[in-house]
């Protein structure tokens, strides 16, 4: 590609030989930046990228200010209630339009020549215009291709993308997990953290569905929880599900296709999650399936390449921003349904922070082992990190409880300790790294 | 200065060097037992959340409890955040002290927070918000609001970042 001496030797850096019990991968994936730059032209600029969700972008003017790999974009609510997004730089010297990272403009004029956009992308006026002058030639330049899945909006730098539920496929089923536990929709609720992590993206994608961590990294988490809990303060909704932490409960994990991953685990005390209020509606609204599904497994989501949907003891979108081989930028949302009780939502927020901030006491501990996870592969002596757990345990297509959901992953093992969805991952990487898919 | 303005910087200062040298069990003895420790996430480039119970915060912990349940955290030494522990100065100054009113006084105060760990020095700086409360003639904090003025952040954050 682009006659870039790394295509020859892409495909040595992913060791799939799983017929003779090896699927490896080169360290120099998490570290090369010739490669980084690889996978922002050949992944981040060619696939379908989260931008944001809907309720971020309500109303008539509102803006959402992102990237697209490394590109500034902006998505912008029009006024007959559709969506754009546009290249986020005045089409003139290159600013950046909107004043902030998320607010309403019916018209965005930029500060620093003057030059107006209406919300329609249209350049409106032009400050002291000469005469002959053409606007139409400045309007803002909209990306190749945007489309929404239930709520959650989604942007291509390429024309050349699959349709968006093609793309996403048996990842649908599990965004609707999300999507359908409130009949007004989803919403993420004020406030939000960005932190910077000295690591690769693709680590913090392996992290976000790897259930084998869980029982060493988290294990203080759950003892701490069972400290707290064992003082009888927190009942109810107020406790944390700490059962999936000390394991022993069934898990599984899937390999979605496309790249994307999943697993869940059984909750062990699903009444304290802040959506068991709502189990009599969600009964009579829902497949039976769905509505266990809802209520007793906790579950992680990662959709290729920058976003993960968390519906585990609270609820999150996380967004990958990447900035180089060596860092990439991470954004958290708590997403809950509308219209759920104060108690939920306060519940559902308190659980949020306890485990999914930097500042909480969970996720402080994975950015830790990510990072030494990442300083580690800098080690060129020793290059290959395995993915071989559950290689013996590998179903092929759906087990039964993908089938009575009613989704086809490409493969899936009956544990979350296993690293076969990985291998998903990283054969769609390698083949998006070669050219020989559009995302 | 005023005896009362006295004994409320003496209590921030002593906070602050309880923490830096980790006297955690002494730390958490400022508090009242019903003690709101909160810090607000930025609800956008100028304004922090309002609402603790309806936003998301970045920390907000509704009584002592939440304090002891970080220091178990940090004295497990099973953190892999928390191992090893930076090391952190806290300078506080800007105090200023409202008056004495039915045993309850507020205070604010500003703090840089430079910390020393694995990704070398970082220097962070926050807006104390405090509720003071006398209990047995004691000044204790029953309330400590703290805006953390770093958005994009760097490494994990606990109680002795802030």
């Amino acid at each position: 590609m682009d006659g870039s001496i790394l295509t020859d030797n892409l495909s040595t850096l992913v060791d799939d030989r799983v017929d003779e019990g090896m699927f490896r991968v080169d360290r120099s994936v998490y570290i090369d930046e010739s490669i980084f730059e690889q996978e922002i032209s050949n992944i981040f600029e060619k696939c379908w990228i989260f931008l944001c969700h809907e309720s971020q972008v309500a109303n008539h003017g509102d803006y959402f200010w992102t990237e697209i790999g490394r590109q500034p974009v902006f998505v912008h609510r029009q006024e007959d209630g559709s969506l754009k997004c546009f290249i986020n730089a005045c089409s003139h010297r290159a600013a950046i339009l909107t004043p902030f990272r998320q607010g309403n403009a019916k018209t965005l004029t930029c500060r620093f020549h003057g030059w107006t956009y209406k919300c329609s992308g249209n350049c409106v006026g032009i400050k002291n215009e000469e005469d002959g002058t053409d606007r139409s030639r400045f309007d803002l330049r909209e990306i190749a291709s945007l489309a929404s899945y239930q709520g959650f909006i989604f942007g291509s730098l390429s024309a050349d993308v699959p349709a968006l539920d093609d793309w996403l496929g048996a990842a649908k089923i599990w965004i609707d997990l999300m999507a359908v536990q409130s009949p007004e929709g989803l919403e993420v609720v004020p406030g939000s953290s960005t932190y910077k992590t000295d690591g690769n993206w693709k680590l913090q994608a392996e992290n976000s569905v790897d259930g084998y961590h869980v029982s060493t990294v988290h294990r203080v988490f759950a003892h701490t929880i069972a400290a707290r809990e064992s003082k009888g303060e927190y009942t109810g909704i107020g406790k944390t599900e700490s059962g999936r932490i000390s394991g022993g409960v069934p898990t599984a994990s899937y390999d979605l296709g496309n790249g994307h991953m999943a697993i869940w685990a059984q909750h062990t005390t699903p009444e304290a999650r802040p959506i068991w209020e709502a189990r009599e509606r969600l009964k009579n609204e829902l497949p039976p399936k769905q509505v266990e599904w809802i209520l007793t497994k906790g579950r992680n989501l990662y959709i290729f390449p920058n976003v993960m949907l968390m519906d585990n003891p609270s609820t999150q979108i996380r967004v990958m921003k990447p900035i180089s081989a060596n860092q990439v930028d991470i954004s958290v949302y708590c997403v809950a349904p509308k219209g759920e009780s104060t108690k939920a939502r306060a519940g559902r927020l308190r659980k949020f922070e306890d485990f999914y901030l930097t500042a909480g006491m969970a996720t402080s501990d994975d950015l830790a082992a990510l990072e030494d996870t990442h300083e580690g592969s800098m080690a060129r002596s020793a290059k290959w990190s395995e993915f071989n757990r559950g290689l013996k345990s590998i179903t092929h297509g759906a087990d039964a409880d993908a089938r009575e959901l009613g989704f086809e992953p490409q493969a899936c093992t009956d544990n979350w300790n296993h690293e076969v969805l990985y291998h998903g991952f990283y054969r769609h990487w390698l083949r998006m790294m070669k050219g020989e898919f559009q995302g | 200065m005023t005896d009362l303005q006295q004994e409320v910087t003496n209590l921030i200062y002593q906070e602050a060097t309880l923490l830096d040298r980790h006297h955690w069990d002494e730390w958490i003895d400022l508090y009242t037992e019903d003690a709101v420790y909160w810090v607000p996430s930025w609800a956008n480039e100028e304004e922090t959340t309002d609402n603790p119970e309806m936003n998301l915060n970045l920390i907000y912990l509704r009584n002592r409890g939440g304090l002891e349940d970080r220091v178990f955290r940090i004295e497990s030494r099973d953190s892999y955040a928390s191992v090893p522990l930076d090391r952190t100065v806290h300078v506080v100054g800007n105090v200023l002290t409202g008056n004495e009113k039915a045993g309850e006084v507020e205070a604010t105060a500003n703090c840089i927070i430079h910390s020393y760990g694995k990704k070398g020095g970082l220097t962070r700086a926050s807006l104390y918000d405090f509720k003071l409360r006398r209990e047995d003639g004691e000044l204790k904090i029953s309330q400590k609001k703290i805006t953390f003025i770093d958005d994009r952040l760097e490494g994990p954050i606990d109680v002795y970042h802030l």
